[in-house]
């Protein structure tokens, strides 16, 4: 238990439109068969992502009514679960970020954690070693949204890409991302993050 | 949390008991408030002896205090309205029952020995047989009820003070006797149960006198009873409600700390026993199972229950928190539970406690607003308890604890429910709580983030969903219930599975009948989850446990419940349209399945209409035909089915498309329909029964309807572009609903063949007609697909695709159509095809020539039209003209302003259909150059549409020049006459006496004459034939003209034809003779120049057309006025004129030389005649000499003196000849200095005549000098005559050459 750690379980990205832009499932580590497999399928994930949604709004019209959340940041959303908890960024341009951690998604080998994990269990009262081992601060995610939004602007400065196609300004949906390079970065930054990194 | 044990949750409140009123309803109390059977025989029993008051008063104040019950108020120190005290409620009338403070002895037990008497216990507690918890267990919720429900920490008797005071001392005395009798019994029982006593008073509280009595009283049987002057009340009758709160408020709030108080003592005992440290002995020794009594750790647990539980009572909640903490710690210690195996019901009894400790745990927390904390502790009990259960029972594998984990989750969602956080309730719009200041900047788990309960009625869910699983997967063996199976099995089993608070495995999943209901329990939890997602308006959340939900009313068979469910999610939800597909085809397929169930038709072809795309993943073996939709479902009437746009994403998409951004009325426009399938790629064909397209304007919709064609279109193609014609629906015919709903409008039919295969794309060309101006736009394709089961109608809002419009060219080429608004065409108004032509019209138009201008009126409609004309010249000073239309009679236009000049609406008659009508218009000769807008408008209307007034506009530019420029040049001449002596009587001039003064004398004076050359120059495009060129002298009365002799003039008749841009040359000589000779002053020469000529197409035109004579030319005149000469000066003039002689002398110089010319021929002699006139009344004397020169020579008189009378002249000649052939050379060296520069010149002005002129003869310059002799001035020798010209430096005069 104590011995894993948080790692990003999916990466989303929502256009201006509501609409899916990309999407990028990571495997997190299955204690039961002790390997690697995602902990939701593509169709759960993409119900999570989707359930963002409600927060984005909820927090865009707190923010609009606090004149708050210029940065886009918007931190936890919500946890879905005790495992998995969704973080999420708003550019302004409408476009949004999620990130999907799962909380238990990776085993770490290592003496000090076990360790930490034991005493924390011994102590009993200090629940809080336990909860340094595999909890997040505030603002973890940055980096991760910071390489997001990069790969994005990346994205955007290619001529070819016509970002008009993908959220329609007036409108509705609009078609995925494609680009290779993108979903590369996306599984980069994805399969980089390890708590407390502070760029990717 | 209505799992765990009655009482074993509950909030711990003060417990208030109310004694000795009518209770208006027997309380029918809880189990937990009532004994137990065993131990109701013991009980003690406290009553009273006085009956139970009934009056309004005592109900008055009972109702108050049971309404400030606080047993079910939110258990959080943050309430808004402070309370200064807590009560839990309840009353008796006259008699309670209070549990045996010690339990008695087993049944048939003997004590050892009686000499040490046994030691009895309470009957909770693990040391008494009787109690469950004998002989080592730690504590049951038994204890908690006991507490709760049964032990009052404050008795609280009504008694009535009686008014009257004959009886009062009586009633007084029963009072106290009541009040000491309780008091005894209650210390009989050892409960240190407070007593307080309230007195309901019959007096009015007004008169101070009774109030003294009352106190009097009051004070008797406070001391009577020993009673603390804090545990008797008082409530004066008759006061106001407000007064009985007042004094009800005030004795609860005394209450209060009493009971406190109370509860304050039974804790301090219970800290008390743990500090001895010793584990007490049950009162007998057990002799069954192990014999194993309590340890020392479990009796700390006990005692550290009991001390958290007090202070609980006391909301002392962090003295609780720690004591429950360090209880709990024990209990999981490896000195309590790892002791304790699993098999044993004290394991279950353990965990109990260990979740009630939680529990407990948790609510202290909620209760001080450690919101992280809580979510912590809870997640730390159940790792606690998971690591417990996996090591020392059976693991965390099996659906026990699947079904804790989902009840731990509801425990939470019920505990902050409880707790009534304000900050999470659904106003708030909050979702999860940040963490409390503490834990602020820790690492924290997100879930510790305090959520809302929706998330944890979720997480239940789940677990209740593992739960199943894990019950599905208990082999049959265990679930044959046990009496089926064999002993060897039950035996086998009867360990296996942990039971902990969930049914034995053969009632968890029985075999043959049904066991526990998960999908009931899931169903309920999401509902409850989705409730609160929806509260805070997490709606896509909410569907997505919608999602879940309508899962498992599928797998329970509840079809019309998941229709219900996903419905509303289906066609509000925007999954489909924002590109969730896999949501939306989850959502879809669900949706199809229950509706087939419950055989809604309608639902079902929606479904299958909308899985026909192929945005979904393709589901193997599914028929993907529309068609066959309805093949399992029942259906009692023929369903029809019309999809609105925007419901759902349909597969199959519509385009419109005008060709042209505008078109006319009563013309027709392109358009493109084009209809494309996206289904999946082997379903099949959809048949389309009818398209229709509705519009916006001037056109209602258009029809296509389907028609099979011959040849089977290639399924392969990818668009099928067919050319629809359309034609408008008869009315009345065969009417479809849309035609009868049309009205008045238009609508077309077509047909073609509407089968979609998927992947294809259907276009159709078609000529849409215009009819009215305006505006006409595509709004909607609605598709019919008609079956033999259902109906089915797609409507499709056309939409505009911003400027990438593609208009299909071939099947395989497209073209984008760059337009803002291809589905809209603007109509303008019909346009007029009646024309006007000019048919023949000139290239240019003069002055002084009347212009006839020539329309054709052509009427390009179909049918013939009435028209009306409106010309209109605008232009400065338009002349006025003349209309002639055939059959009609010539109007004359109006002038309306200075520059215009219009006809209005002249009627021109009806025109039949592709005729022309020629109107003319006459513009009289316009005198000066000028430019005119001609505007004519038609304005004609049609037999079919008399209305409307259609007009055709022509504008015509019409430039007026002058055909003739001219400069003049007016010559001196000789006058050959003599002129009239002043010195003669008869030239006196006798003024005419009488009328005839108006009749000219004819003239008397001196006459000149004068040669006027004119130079005109054709300004025409073309040429003119010039027929006649004259002058007009205007009369003057100072003098008398005559034309005599014109030069340069057309030969007669026939005229000349003069080439633009060329210069023509008329000479007018000219005779000017004053009336009077007394006369010297000017006279002015006013002539105007007169050119006739005409175009020379005219006649011949005329000629060609032949019908009619020839029409003579029309002559114009055109008159240019040339400036005014003055002519008659008085300052004396040198003319000088020469004429040529051959063998002959010229013996006067008047003889033209003309006739000369003819006369004679031979060696040419020139006669040069110098004659001075000297019009001036004065006597003149002029000198004359003559150089001689090399370029000729001269006879006459070199030097010589001529004196003028006044008014005379007198002429010197001279003869010439030139000289020798050495002089043609030296042309250029005329006379003295003649400079070459100027010879040049002289040569540029006249080329070709000077060449002619050189060869046959040489200008030569004589040096003659005329001398006033009395002014001494020179006098300038004036040209008069041909063959003399002026020069730069004097006369020169013509010398032809010898021979």
């Amino acid at each position: 238990m104590a011995t894993t750690i948080p790692s990003i379980a999916c990466l989303g990205v929502i256009g201006r439109n509501n609409n899916p832009l990309h999407t990028s499932i990571f495997p997190s580590y299955d204690p039961a068969t002790n390997s690697l497999r995602p902990v939701r399928t593509p169709l759960q994930f993409s119900l999570i992502l989707s359930s963002t949604l409600d927060i984005f709004d909820l927090r865009a019209r707190q923010n609009a009514a606090a004149g708050v959340g210029l940065t886009g940041d918007l931190g936890l959303l919500h946890a879905v679960d005790d495992r998995l908890a969704a973080y999420g960024f708003e550019t302004n341009t409408g476009t949004r970020f999620v990130v999907v951690v799962d909380m238990r998604g990776r085993r770490v080998d290592g003496a000090a954690a076990a360790a930490a994990a034991q005493t924390g269990a011994a102590e009993g009262s200090s629940k809080r070693v336990a909860g340094a081992a595999t909890g997040l601060r505030e603002g973890e995610m940055r980096p991760v949204f910071k390489a997001m939004q990069a790969a994005y602007i990346q994205l955007m400065q290619n001529p070819f890409f016509e970002p008009d196609e993908h959220s329609p300004p007036a409108g509705q949906g609009g078609k995925r991302i494609t680009s290779k390079k993108f979903a590369e970065e996306m599984r980069r930054i994805g399969e980089g993050w390890t708590p407390g990194a502070v760029s990717l | 949390m209505d799992e765990y044990p009655e009482g074993s949750l509950d909030n711990s409140i003060p417990f208030l008991l109310t004694f000795g009123t009518r209770t208006t309803t027997e309380e029918s109390d809880s189990p937990a408030a009532t004994l137990s059977h065993a131990l109701k025989d013991e009980a003690i029993l406290i009553r009273s002896e006085l009956e139970p008051l009934d009056s309004d008063q005592a109900r008055a104040v009972l109702r108050y205090i049971k309404d400030r019950d606080a047993s079910n108020l939110p258990c959080s120190a943050r309430d808004s309205v402070p309370r200064r005290y807590r009560f839990r409620v309840r009353s008796a009338e006259r008699s309670i029952l209070l549990p045996p403070r010690r339990a008695r002895l087993p049944e048939g037990y003997e004590p050892p020995s009686p000499t040490q008497p046994l030691v009895l216990h309470s009957p909770y507690s693990p040391l008494s047989p009787i109690s469950t918890l004998y002989p080592d267990g730690i504590i049951d919720p038994n204890w908690l009820r006991k507490h709760q429900y049964l032990i009052p920490s404050v008795l609280l008797c009504f008694y009535s003070l009686v008014a009257d005071p004959t009886l009062s001392t009586l009633c007084d005395n029963q009072i106290k006797t009541d009040i000491n009798n309780i008091r005894a019994l209650l210390s009989q029982s050892g409960y240190k149960t407070r007593l307080a006593v309230v007195l309901l008073s019959e007096h009015g509280s007004s008169s101070s006198h009774a109030s003294d009595g009352v106190q009097e009283r009051l004070e008797i049987i406070r001391r009577g009873c020993g009673l603390d002057s804090k545990a008797l009340f008082l409530v004066p009758a008759g006061g106001s409600q407000e007064e009985l709160e007042r004094v009800a408020e005030n004795m609860l709030t005394t209450l209060y700390a009493v009971a406190i108080d109370y509860y304050r003592d039974l804790g301090r005992h219970s800290r008390k026993k743990r500090s001895r440290g010793v584990a007490p002995q049950p009162t007998v020794p057990p002799t069954s199972g192990t014999s194993q009594t309590l340890s020392l750790a479990g009796w700390n647990v006990r005692y550290d229950f009991k001390t958290a539980v007090f202070a609980e009572y006391r909301l002392e909640m962090d003295v609780a928190l720690r004591s429950y903490e360090l209880a709990y710690e024990n209990l999981l210690s490896s000195e309590l539970m790892e002791l304790i195996p699993s098999w044993s019901p004290r394991w279950n009894e353990g965990r109990l406690l260990a979740d009630t400790l939680a529990v407990r745990c948790l609510r202290c927390l909620l209760w001080n607003g450690q919101h992280s904390a809580a979510a912590r502790r809870w997640q730390y009990h159940r790792e606690r308890l998971a690591d417990l259960v996996d090591r020392r029972a059976r693991g965390t594998n099996n659906y026990s604890w699947e079904a804790w984990e989902a009840r731990w989750a509801v425990v939470m969602a019920d505990l902050i429910d409880r707790a009534g956080i304000a900050e999470l309730a659904p106003s708030s719009q909050r979702l999860y709580l940040p963490p409390e200041k503490s834990a602020m900047g820790e690492r924290l788990q997100p879930w510790e983030l305090l959520h809302h309960k929706g998330y944890w009625y979720r997480l239940a869910a789940t677990h209740v969903q593992a739960r199943r699983a894990f019950a599905h997967a208990i082999p049959d063996d265990h679930r044959r219930s046990p009496g089926d199976s064999p002993a060897t099995l039950v035996a086998k089993s009867a360990f296996a599975y942990d039971t902990y608070m969930c049914p034995e495995p053969y009632e968890e999943y029985p075999l043959r009948r049904p066991g526990v209901n998960h999908g009931r329990i899931i169903i309920d939890l999401l509902t409850r989850a989705r409730d609160e997602f929806l509260k805070r308006n997490q709606v896509r959340l909410a569907a997505e446990v919608s999602l879940d939900c309508a899962r498992e009313l599928a797998m329970t068979e509840e079809w019309q419940k998941a229709v219900d469910l996903l419905r509303p999610l289906w066609k509000d939800l925007p999954f489909r349209s924002e590109g969730w597909t896999a949501i939306a085809e989850s959502l879809t397929w669900g949706l199809r399945a229950a509706a087939a169930q419950i055989d809604d038709a309608e639902l079902v072809i929606l479904a299958d209409w909308a899985l026909l795309s192929r945005d979904f993943t393709k589901r193997p073996n599914w028929h993907y035909d529309i068609s066959k939709a309805l093949d399992d479902v029942d259906v009692s009437s023929k369903p029809s089915v019309s999809v609105r746009d925007g419901q759902f994403q349909s597969f199959i998409s519509a385009a419109f498309l005008f060709e042209g951004e505008e078109g006319r009325a009563g013309q027709s426009v392109r358009s493109q329909l084009s209809i494309t399938s996206n289904a999946q790629p082997e379903s099949a064909p959809v048949v389309l029964g009818s398209v229709y397209l509705s519009f916006h304007g001037c056109l209602d919709g258009i029809i296509l309807r389907h028609q099979k064609s011959e040849q089977p279109a290639s399924a392969r193609g990818k668009s099928i572009i067919s050319t629809v014609a359309l034609t408008r629906q008869a009315d009345g015919g065969a009417n479809t609903e849309k035609s009868a709903e049309d009205g008045s409008g238009l609508t077309l039919l077509g047909s073609a063949d509407l089968t979609l295969h998927p992947g294809q794309s259907l276009v159709f060309n078609m000529e849409v007609p215009l009819r009215e101006p305006g505006e006409t736009r595509a709004d909607t394709v609605t598709l019919h697909v008609g079956y033999d089961d259902f109906d089915l109608r797609q409507t499709i809002t056309l939409q505009e695709r911003g400027g990438k419009s593609l208009w299909h060219i071939s099947p395989s080429r497209t073209k984008i159509l760059p337009r803002p608004n291809p589905l809209a065409v603007r109509v303008l108004p019909r346009p007029p095809k009646m024309e006007i032509r000019r048919p023949v019209w000139k290239e240019q138009y003069y002055t002084d020539e009347p212009i006839d201008l020539e329309f054709g009126i052509e009427n390009g409609e179909d049918i013939e039209a009435l028209a009306k004309l409106d010309v209109v010249l605008f232009g400065e000073k338009p002349p006025s003209f003349t209309l002639s239309v055939p059959g009609h009679e010539d109007q004359i236009s109006s002038n309306v302003r200075s520059e215009e000049a219009r006809i209005s609406a002249a009627p021109i008659g009806t025109i039949a259909s592709a005729q022309s009508l020629p109107v003319r218009l006459r513009l009289p000769p316009i005198d000066r150059p000028s430019g005119y807008d001609l505007t004519l408008k038609v304005t004609y209307f049609l037999p079919t549409n008399p209305g409307t007034p259609i007009s055709q506009n022509a504008v015509f530019q019409l430039n007026v020049v002058n055909p003739f420029e001219a400069n003049y040049e007016l010559l001196p001449r000789l006058h050959p006459e003599q002129w009239p002596s002043l010195f003669d009587p008869g030239n006196v001039v006798i003024p005419p006496a009488g009328d005839d003064a108006e009749s000219q004398p004819p003239p008397q004076g001196i006459s000149q004459a004068w040669c006027l050359v004119t130079r005109y120059a054709s300004f025409a495009a073309e040429p003119l034939r010039v027929t006649d060129v004259d002058i007009v002298i205007h009369p003057s009365p100072a003098a008398q003209y005559s034309l005599t002799r014109r030069t340069g003039l057309p030969s007669s008749g026939v005229g000349r034809l003069v080439p633009p841009q060329t210069i023509q040359e008329a000479a007018f000589d000219l005779v000017a003779k004053k009336a009077t000779i007394d006369d010297r002053g000017h006279a002015p020469l006013d002539v105007s120049l007169v050119i006739r000529w005409a175009r020379p197409g005219d006649a011949k035109a005329a000629g060609e057309e032949g019908a009619e004579p020839p029409a003579p030319e029309k002559i114009n005149t055109t008159t240019l006025p040339i400036p005014r000469f003055n002519v008659f000066g008085t300052e004396p003039r040198v003319l000088a004129s020469v004429s040529h002689h051959r063998r002959r002398r010229s013996g006067r110089s008047k003889e033209g030389e003309e006739e000369e010319d003819q006369e004679y021929v031979g060696a040419p002699f020139v006669t040069l005649t110098i004659t001075i006139e000297n019009a001036s009344t004065h006597f003149l004397t002029f000198g004359l000499s003559m150089e001689p020169s090399e370029m000729f020579a001269f006879s006459g008189p070199k030097q010589t003196t001529l004196s003028l009378l006044p008014v005379s002249r007198r002429s010197v000649r001279y003869r010439l000849l030139a000289v020798g052939d050495e002089a043609e050379g030296s042309a250029s060296g005329i006379g003295q200095g003649g400079k070459k520069e100027e010879e040049e010149d002289e040569k540029k002005k006249d080329g070709r005549e000077k060449q002619e002129e050189e060869a046959a003869g040489v200008w030569v310059r004589p040096a003659l000098v005329v001398r006033d002799k009395y002014f001494q001035k020179v006098l300038r020798v004036i040209p008069a005559s041909e063959g003399v010209r002026a020069g730069k430096e004097g006369f020169e005069v013509w010398l032809p050459r010898l021979g």
